[in-house]
């Protein structure tokens, strides 16, 4: 994808949004910084694992046209063989385009849940304006980003079932999907939050989604993805997160497919007591490619963060765990964890750990540690002499080395959920019976 | 039942048994005895189908079938069970899983079909009482961190799920308290019958008291060196491993 082209269909796309001045000025200038710099390359050490030239030499439509009524409805209908219940407060979007007929913006007192487009530009925090540097594809995102979902709670507020958000690239292929995803949490505030993404049919496009998180003293997020695309899509996603004083935050992500998949956190600890948890789990085989980057900022005194990410890779599979920690001037009694735990499963599997510390306090504990390893053969040979055949052996291991992750995830139905399609993901489709 | 004939296994260029006869028959127990590093568990290890032990010479006959052409899997459906000296740990696979998948291997080798939930728990309950582990060990994953006994029991629990034709038993008795040695004879001594084989090794005359073999062999530098019945037992016991050697040295 030229930059010309990439113009052209920015052009298009300004013209056809109907919004205010000053938020096409912001797209504008969104754009200019993202085409001034271009696509990131490997010589960019942020980059320096993962080349886009896949994403960036494809032709991509970053102007999806709206889901014809009949992908609506074959949508509903998989949703629906999918187990969604109707009752679930959820938002679902086709190809990046809100699904009106498909969604439920009833969410229990004190929490809104709406499309972005529907919102006015004063429904929205202060924070969705503010510019991505250093992160190219998220301002791409800003130039081109048309909807997405606002899910604000008042202070004291709580989600009584999780809600969800639903993004199904619908199987037209060269497609470009920019979502934006606000979260905007009261003091006090706790809401759960799962974020499906899942295709319809196998196809070749790109999902490109930001979420931005503002969470204010003492609000609770816990926040799950199950990233489900098939082995054909790329993905990329920024997650950015500012916390104020004792709030705290609770991911888990899951990634199961992609042909290349890049995720970017960049967290901000800036009240004294907040908490984060990262959890990952990714599976990459058939060539594919995972990227985890993240980024911590220990602001604040008396901030905690841990972040776990465990991969399993197969054959050609590549995987990346990037992860920085920065301790800030005078933010003292810190405790920084990360891990990065990776199973291989091919000899041409690969895997990338890079952990990075900066610390200009002096009263820090961090922590880091990055394990690589393949299946134990004494725990295989035990398995054997019990009758199972190797390749059951094999999904067994492998399936528990991913379930340390999964176990943590509190929902019973969910965790269910990711570990059933992580079977079916292993090299040779394994049952999920080795779960507790 | 079991042919062993003039076994040679090394590891890594170096020869551990060394020429090594045994025939067990169905209905037998037999007790192997014999110094660390003589080559029992190699033993065990290679009639299980371990990979890491090179076979160089001689022949292992299962029911009459060449059992070192088969995968391990393969022997365990057929009846073949080790109970291992050291139990592996498998964190995050769940024992009551492990437990039911290698009986519905093992029954659906005997063309049988897989047992239900309802089934299974039925027909483990009895065993995990008579080897006392209690219900919460099921939920548990396999092995971690068991107490050394209570990995033992555990094998043997596993013992008595699948019924095999032929158990090989390394050491079982070692690291037990008296209580719990008394527990795991016990286990053994219900699956003793006229169609099934077991092979007992042993450092402890007193494990023999409890489950009495028909034969007990010394095992010494990869050969079987003598044999005899359950006094033999005794008499390594009160006397040691050297008699023996010396014995074999100078034949
Ligand atoms: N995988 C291996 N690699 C290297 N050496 C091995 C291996 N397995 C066994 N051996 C060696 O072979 C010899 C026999 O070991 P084995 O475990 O069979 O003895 P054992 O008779 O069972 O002893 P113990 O009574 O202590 O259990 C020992 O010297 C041991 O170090
Ligand atoms: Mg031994």
């Amino acid at each position: 994808m030229n930059t010309e082209a990439l113009s052209r269909q920015f052009a298009a796309e300004l013209d056809r949004l109907p919004r205010s001045a000053e938020a096409a000025a912001r797209r504008a200038a969104a754009f200019e910084a993202f085409s001034a710099a271009g696509f990131p390359t490997r010589r960019d050490e942020q980059w320096r694992y993962t080349d886009l030239k896949p994403i960036s030499t494809a032709e991509l439509d970053f102007a999806p046209p709206p889901p014809s009524t009949e992908l609506v409805s074959r949508v509903a209908e998989s949703l629906d063989q999918a187990g969604f219940d109707e009752a679930t407060s959820r938002l679902v979007f086709i190809d990046g385009c809100y699904c009106d007929t498909l969604s439920r913006t009833t969410a229990a007192a004190g929490i809104s849940l709406a499309s972005l487009a529907s919102c006015s530009e004063a429904d929205l925090p202060v924070h969705a304006h503010a510019p991505f540097d250093g992160h190219p594809l998220a301002t791409l995102n800003a130039a081109f980003a048309r909807d997405g979902a606002l899910i604000a709670a008042e202070d004291g507020a709580r989600t009584t079932a999780p809600i969800e958000l639903v993004f199904v690239a619908g199987g037209r292929s060269g497609l470009a999907a920019h979502p934006r995803i606000v979260i905007d949490l009261g003091q006090g505030a706790e809401v759960t939050l799962i974020q499906h993404l899942l295709d319809l049919e196998p196809g070749r496009g790109w999902f490109n989604a930001v979420t931005e998180i503002v969470q204010a003293p003492g609000s609770h997020l816990t926040l799950y993805r199950l990233q489900d695309h098939g082995t054909r899509q790329f993905h990329t996603a920024l997650m950015r997160a500012e916390l104020a004083e004792d709030a705290k935050l609770n991911c888990g992500y899951f990634d199961l497919g992609g042909r290349l998949v890049r995720n970017d956190f960049d967290v901000r600890l800036a009240g004294p007591g907040a908490e984060a948890d990262l959890n990952g789990l990714f599976l990459a085989s058939s060539g594919q490619h995972t990227d985890n980057h993240i980024r911590m900022d220990h602001i604040a005194p008396r901030t905690r963060s841990a972040e776990s990410f465990r991969g399993i890779i197969g054959d050609r599979g590549h995987g990346v765990f990037n992860g920085k920690v920065v301790v800030h001037r005078d933010a003292q009694h810190i405790d920084a964890r990360q891990s990065s735990d990776n199973l291989l499963l091919a000899d041409n599997a690969e895997i990338d750990t890079k952990p990075e510390l900066e610390i200009y306090a002096d009263d820090v504990k961090c922590s880091h540690g990055a394990t690589i390893g393949e299946l134990d053969d004494d725990q295989l040979f035990y398995l054997r002499a019990r009758g199972l055949a190797d390749e059951e052996a094999r999904n067994l291991l492998t399936f528990a080395f991913a379930n340390t992750v999964l176990e943590r995830v509190a929902l019973p139905e969910l965790r269910e959920l990711v570990a059933a399609r992580v079977a079916a993901r292993l090299p040779n489709g394994a049952t999920a019976g080795g779960t507790r | 039942m079991l042919t062993i004939e003039n076994l040679h296994v090394s590891v890594e260029e170096r020869e551990i048994l060394k020429g090594l006869d045994l025939s067990v028959n169905a209905g037998e127990v037999h007790a192997i005895m014999g110094p660390n590093g003589s080559g029992k568990s190699t033993l065990a290890q290679v009639l299980a189908g371990k990979d890491n032990y090179n076979v160089t010479q001689g022949r292992v006959l299962y029911r009459g079938e060449d059992l070192l052409e088969m995968e391990p899997e393969e022997r365990a459906r057929r009846g073949v069970f080790l109970a291992f000296q050291y139990p592996t740990e498998i964190p995050g696979v769940n024992n009551a899983y492990l437990l039911k998948a290698a009986l519905n291997a093992r029954r659906e080798a005997d063309g049988e079909q897989p047992v239900d939930a309802f089934e299974f728990m039925r027909l483990i309950r009895s065993r995990m009482e008579l080897m006392n582990i209690s219900k919460e060990f099921l939920n548990r994953s396999v092995n971690e961190g068991f107490s050394g006994g209570e990995k033992k029991r555990n094998e043997i629990l596993q013992m008595l799920v699948l019924e095999p034709s032929l158990a090989i038993l390394d050491e079982t008795d070692s690291g037990l308290d008296v209580d719990a040695l008394k527990i795991v004879a016990a286990g053994v001594n219900s699956l003793r019958s006229a169609d099934r084989a077991m092979v007992l090794v042993t450092h402890y005359e007193r494990l023999l008291e409890l489950i009495v073999p028909d034969h007990v062999h010394v095992l010494s530098d990869g050969r079987i060196v003598k044999s005899g019945d359950h006094e033999l037992a005794r008499e390594l016991d009160a006397r040691g491993y050297d008699w023996v050697q010396q014995e074999a040295a100078s034949a």
